[in-house]
C-alpha cells in the first residue's frame, strides 16, 4: 500500500516504520472495539501527508482534465485482456489522490465512510474522488487497449448521456 | 433515479453502503438502462483486475519489521523504572497494536509466532494466504514454465517430477520470500488435499528446530502452528519445507513420501 502510494520503496519503508512507531506511542488513543485497520491507515496517511508537507519537493502530479475524461467514456475496453504491466503502469501514473482512494477502496476493501474517516475528508469527497479515479485509470488504459486491438478505434457505445 | 444519480451513487452501491430503499431504486434503474449496467460492469471488471494485480505483488517487509521491533525495544529501555511500570499496561497493549499492524502488513504468523523459526512461520503464512485464503498471486500452471522457473533457482526439474510419482500432482508454482530468501513455492494436490512444498538450494547453516525423526535417512523437523503444520528436511542439495492446513499427520505423511523420492 505505502509503496504504491509513494512509488518509492525506501520512502514507503520509512513511512510504515514511522506509522508503527506512532501506533505504539499513541495506543492509548485507540478506542477498543473500533476498527484497528482504519486507525492504522489513518496514522499512515497522517505520516505520509506530514512528510509531504515537510519535503515539499516532490513532483506535482497533474490530474486529467474534463476533456480527457470525456474521451475515455467512449471506449469499449475489455479490461480483462489488458496485461498486468500496462495496468500497473497506468495506475502508477495516476495522481496521488486517485491512487490513494483506489488502494483503500478497491484493493483494501474499505467502505466510503471508512475512507472518509481515514483521509479526514467528507464522504461526498470520497465518492467523487473514487469515481474520478476510476475514470482516470480507464483513460490511461485506453492506449494500451487500442494497441492490440482490444478497443476498436473510434468505437462508441451507448453512453449514459444518450440514454 | 436517473443516470446522473447512478453515476454519483455508484461508489456507495459498490461498497454496499446504500440504504435498502435507495439500493432497490438503483437496481430498478439498472434493469431498464443498459448504458448504466454496462458502465457498472466495466467498473467492476477493472476493479477486479486492479485488485488482483496489486495483491499479486510480493512484498518483503522483513527489515521494516525488525527495525520497528528494535526501535520499540530501545525506546522502552530508555524509560525509567517507574515510568516503565506505569506504562506496563500500555506496553502490553502496544504489543497488541504492533501485532495487529504486523498482521496488516505482513500476516499473522510472522508476528504472533515469534517462538517458531522464521523460515517455518513464513512458509505457514504463505500457505495460509495463498492457498487456504486463495489471495490472487501470479501462479504458473504450465509444467514447462514451472520447470524453467525452478531452473532459475538452481533446482533441477527432476525434483519437481519426483514428487508427482505418488498420488500428488503439481498444480502450480511461483517464487516467494521465505526468511528473507527466494524459495520456489510449489503446490501439489491429490484432488482433495493441497500441499505447499517450498524448495531452496541447501545453504550453509542447517534448518532450525528439533529433529523429530529420521525419515529415509534424513532428519525430519516438524512445527505445529495454529492452523498450519510444517515438516522439513534437507537432502544433499535441497531444503524442503512441506506445509498443509489439513493435519499434522498429513504433513508428516507427505514429508515421508518426499524424503523417499528426493
Amino acid at each position: 500500500m505505502a509503496r504504491r502510494i509513494t512509488r518509492d520503496a525506501s520512502l514507503a519503508e520509512d513511512i510504515v516504520q514511522e506509522t508503527l512507531l506512532h501506533a505504539w506511542r499513541a495506543f492509548d488513543q485507540f478506542e477498543r472495539g473500533t476498527n484497528a485497520r482504519a486507525w492504522l491507515f489513518r496514522i499512515l496517511f497522517n505520516v505520509f501527508y506530514g512528510r509531504g508537507r515537510k519535503l515539499r519537493a516532490g513532483p506535482i502530479l497533474v490530474t486529467l482534465n474534463d476533456k480527457g475524461v470525456e474521451t475515455s467514456k467512449s471506449a469499449q475496453i475489455l479490461f480483462s485482456l489488458i496485461d498486468a504491466a500496462a495496468l500497473t503502469q497506468a495506475f502508477d501514473q495516476l495522481s496521488e489522490e486517485h491512487r490513494t482512494v483506489l488502494l483503500l477502496g478497491v484493493v483494501e476493501g474499505f467502505t466510503c465512510r471508512e475512507m472518509a474517516e481515514i483521509l479526514s475528508v467528507p464522504i461526498g469527497t470520497v465518492m467523487s474522488r473514487i469515481s474520478r479515479a476510476r475514470q482516470a485509470l480507464r483513460e490511461r488504459l485506453e492506449p494500451a487497449a487500442l494497441t492490440p486491438g482490444i478497443v476498436r478505434p473510434g468505437a462508441r457505445c451507448a453512453e449514459r448521456e444518450a440514454s | 433515479m436517473n443516470c446522473a444519480d447512478i453515476a454519483r451513487l455508484a461508489p456507495l452501491y459498490i461498497t454496499g453502503e446504500l440504504e435498502p430503499a435507495r439500493a432497490a431504486e438503483f437496481d430498478a434503474h439498472l434493469k431498464t438502462c443498459p448504458a448504466c449496467m454496462l458502465e457498472l460492469e466495466r467498473q467492476s471488471r477493472l476493479d477486479s483486475r486492479l485488485r488482483e494485480e496489486i495483491l499479486a505483488e510480493e512484498t518483503n517487509v522483513f527489515w521494516v519489521d525488525r527495525r520497528v521491533r528494535e526501535l520499540i525495544s530501545v525506546e522502552a529501555e530508555g524509560q525509567s523504572l517507574p515510568e516503565l511500570s506505569r506504562n506496563h499496561r500500555r506496553w502490553q497493549a502496544a504489543l497488541l497494536a504492533i501485532a495487529a499492524a504486523a498482521i496488516l502488513a505482513i500476516g499473522g504468523y510472522r508476528a504472533l509466532h515469534t517462538h517458531v523459526a522464521r523460515v517455518y512461520a513464513d512458509a505457514a503464512q504463505d500457505h495460509r494466504t495463498e492457498i487456504v485464503e486463495g489471495q490472487p498471486r501470479r501462479w504458473l500452471t504450465d509444467p514447462a514454465q514451472i520447470a524453467a522457473l525452478a531452473a532459475k533457482q538452481g533446482i533441477d526439474s527432476t525434483s519437481l517430477v519426483s514428487l508427482e510419482s505418488g498420488p500428488y500432482r503439481l498444480v502450480r508454482g511461483k517464487i516467494c520470500f521465505i526468511d528473507h530468501r527466494v524459495f520456489l513455492h510449489l503446490v501439489y494436490s491429490d484432488g482433495s488435499q493441497n500441499f505447499s512444498v517450498f524448495l531452496h538450494q541447501r545453504y550453509a547453516s542447517p534448518l532450525p528446530g528439533n529433529v523429530r525423526e529420521i525419515s529415509n535417512g534424513k532428519p525430519l523437523c516438524a512445527s505445529n502452528l495454529d492452523h498450519e503444520h510444517v515438516a522439513s528436511f534437507e537432502t544433499e542439495r535441497l531444503i524442503v519445507l512441506v506445509v498443509t492446513d489439513q493435519s499434522f499427520d498429513a504433513a508428516l505423511h507427505f514429508a515421508h513420501f518426499a524424503s523417499a523420492v528426493l
